[in-house]
C-alpha cells in the first residue's frame, strides 16, 4: 500500500505550479534539441526508471552511479527524470529564489503545492522538481563540470525523496549489506561507522547495497533496494580497509572528487539490487572487537530518522512514523566495530544466521 | 495553562515505550522515557498541563505537589527547546476518578528528557526555508525568501 505523500508546503495559489512545470519542461527540450539527447533505463526495484539527459556530459556525471540498476528490457517508465545544464545546452536558467546575504551554500529552498514540489540549491545553481500526476521529475543545474563530488555519487536523492513514497518505499540515509536472503540496514549519522562496515563486507561473500543512501520497499514486507554503486572514501579508510583505493584528500581536509569509487568497477561480484530486510544495526566506534547486542527500537529510531530527516525536504511526520512502523516488525541491534575491520563481515553473517534459523 | 506541539516543525513517534522528538527547524532531537512520554502524549491529545497533572496523581504516588513541579520543569524544558508553544489557560477537563481504570498507584519517577544536539550542523549548513509558490519559482527571480 502507497505511502500517503507529505502534505503540501504553506498554501499556494490555485495552480501555481503549473505553469512552472511547463515551463521546465518546455526548457528540457530547448535543452534536448542544443545537446545531444542520452537516455538510459534502469530498475528501482520493480520500478522502471527512464533518464533523459541533454548532453554527454551530463550523462557520464550523473548515470554512473545507477550503472548496476541497468534495465536490459525497459519497460514504461514509472518515472522519468529529465536533465540539463545551461552550460552545455546554452538555455537559460530557470527562475531561481535568491537568498539573503550571508546565507549558508547549501540553503535549500523549497515550495510545493499537491503533488508537485520544487526545491533549489540557488548558490550551487541546482534546481529539483517532480509533478507526481504525469511521473516526471526534472533536475537542472548551471554547470555540469561544476558540480560537488556527492552529486554523481548519489544523483537526484531530492526526486528519489518526493517519488519513492507514491510506490510505498522511502529513501534512508543507511548503508546495507547481506545475502540473497536478507540483509541489515546500518544506520547513523556521519562518523558513526555505517559506510565503514558496509566497504569492510567488500571483500566478503556479502552482497552490497550502498554506504549512503537506499532505499526501503514497506510492502509486502521490508525490502532494501540499492539506489547507487558508489563508495565514499573517509580519512581513515586507507589505515582501515586497505582493500579500497587510496583516497585524495586537500590540504585542509575536505573531501575531493576521488573520495568517491565506484563498487561494481572493483567488486563487481558484490554488488546487489536489493535483499530482503532482517535487521537495523546502529553501528558505533567503540571496543575492541565486533560486538552485537539488543537494542531498544527507539535507539535505533534516533540513529535513523534524524540523520536522514534533516538532509531531505519535506520532512514530515508520515516520514518518521513510517520509519517507527519499520522498526516494530524488525529487531533492532547495536554493533560495536572499535577493532579490526575483517572481524565485522563474519559479525553480520553470524548475527544473519541467527536471524533466519 | 496549555501548551501545542509546535508542528510541522516538531514531530515525534513513540516506540517501545519510548518517544522520539526531531526539531526540525534547529536539527535537535530528544528521546522521552517513562512518565515524560506521557505528558508528551497528553500534549498531543490537547490537554492543559493541569489536567496532564491530576492524570499522573491519579497514577503515582508521591510527595505533596512533587508531580506539578516536574511536570512545570519538563514543560520549561519543553518551552526552551520549541518543542511546545504556550497557548494559554485551557479548560482542565478529567474524567472521575471512578470512571477510569487507575488500579493501585506505583510510585512516581520523574520524568526523563534527554537533548542531543550533534546533527545540528546538518541544519546550520544546509538549512531549509519552506516558501509559498506565490514567491517561487513563477514569479520574478529577485523575491525574496525572507532567509
Amino acid at each position: 500500500m502507497p505511502l500517503p505523500m507529505p502534505p503540501p508546503a504553506p498554501e499556494t495559489a490555485d495552480g501555481a505550479l503549473d505553469t512552472s512545470i511547463e515551463e521546465l519542461a518546455t526548457s528540457f527540450e530547448r535543452a534536448g534539441r542544443a545537446a545531444q539527447l542520452v537516455e538510459r533505463s534502469i530498475r528501482i526495484g520493480d520500478a522502471p526508471v527512464r533518464l533523459r539527459f541533454a548532453g554527454e556530459v551530463l550523462a557520464e556525471q550523473l548515470s554512473r552511479a545507477f550503472d548496476h540498476l541497468v534495465d536490459d528490457e525497459p519497460r514504461e517508465p514509472e518515472l522519468t527524470i529529465h536533465v540539463w545544464d545551461s552550460a552545455d545546452s546554452g538555455t537559460p536558467p530557470p527562475p531561481l529564489p535568491s537568498l539573503a546575504p550571508g546565507s549558508p551554500r547549501g540553503t535549500t529552498v523549497y515550495t510545493a503545492d499537491d503533488g508537485r514540489h520544487f526545491a533549489s540549491r540557488p548558490a550551487l545553481g541546482q534546481l529539483s522538481a517532480y509533478e507526481r500526476g504525469s511521473s516526471r521529475a526534472w533536475f537542472w543545474c548551471s554547470n555540469a563540470n561544476e558540480l560537488p563530488f556527492w552529486e554523481p555519487a548519489a544523483p537526484f536523492r531530492q526526486i528519489l525523496h518526493w517519488w519513492l513514497p507514491d510506490r510505498g518505499s522511502l529513501l534512508i540515509h543507511a548503508a546495507a549489506v547481506g545475502q540473497s536472503a536478507g540483509g541489515v540496514l546500518l544506520v547513523g549519522a556521519g562518523g558513526s561507522g555505517k559506510s565503514t562496515c558496509a566497504l569492510s563486507c567488500l571483500t566478503s561473500d556479502l552482497l552490497y547495497a550502498g554506504d549512503d543512501y537506499v532505499a526501503v520497499e514497506l510492502h509486502p514486507e521490508p525490502r532494501v533496494l540499492s539506489l547507487f554503486c558508489s563508495g565514499k572514501l573517509e580519512p581513515d579508510h586507507s589505515a582501515l580497509l586497505p582493500h579500497l583505493p587510496s583516497p585524495s584528500f586537500a590540504g585542509d581536509g575536505a573531501l575531493e572528487e576521488k573520495s568517491v569509487f565506484y563498487v561494481d568497477d572493483r567488486f563487481p561480484e558484490r554488488m546487489c539490487r536489493g535483499f530482503p530486510l532482517r535487521a537495523i544495526v546502529a553501528p558505533r566506534v567503540h571496543g575492541s572487537e565486533p560486538q552485537v547486542s539488543r537494542r531498544g527500537p527507539a535507539q535505533v529510531l534516533a540513529a535513523l530518522a534524524p540523520s536522514t530527516l534533516l538532509q531531505l525536504v519535506p520532512a514530515r511526520q508520515d516520514a518518521l512514523s513510517a520509519m517507527a512502523g519499520l522498526l516494530a516488525d524488525i529487531p533492532a541491534f547495536g554493533l560495536d566495530v572499535g577493532g579490526p575491520t575483517d572481524l565485522i563481515p563474519p559479525t553480520i553473517t553470524r548475527l544473519l544466521g541467527e536471524l533466519a534459523a | 495553562m496549555t501548551y501545542r506541539v509546535n508542528s510541522p516543525q516538531v514531530i515525534s513517534e513513540t516506540v517501545g515505550g519510548e518517544t522520539i522528538i526531531v526539531n526540525l527547524a534547529r536539527g535537535h532531537y530528544f528521546s522521552l522515557q517513562g512518565t515524560a512520554v506521557e505528558v508528551w502524549q497528553g500534549l498531543e491529545r490537547g490537554e492543559a498541563a493541569e489536567t496532564i497533572v491530576l492524570e499522573l496523581e491519579q497514577r503515582y504516588e508521591a510527595a505533596d505537589g512533587e508531580i506539578d513541579a516536574a511536570v512545570k520543569k519538563l514543560l520549561e524544558d519543553f518551552l526552551a527547546a520549541e518543542l511546545v508553544v504556550a497557548e494559554g489557560n485551557g479548560t482542565v477537563t478529567v474524567a472521575p476518578a471512578s470512571s477510569q481504570d487507575v488500579g493501585e498507584r506505583v510510585p512516581f519517577v520523574p520524568p526523563s528528557f534527554t537533548t542531543f544536539t550533534d546533527m545540528q550542523d546538518i541544519i546550520l549548513l544546509d538549512p531549509v526555508h519552506e516558501v509559498d509558490t506565490r514567491g517561487w519559482p513563477h514569479a520574478s527571480a529577485d523575491a525574496s525568501t525572507g532567509a
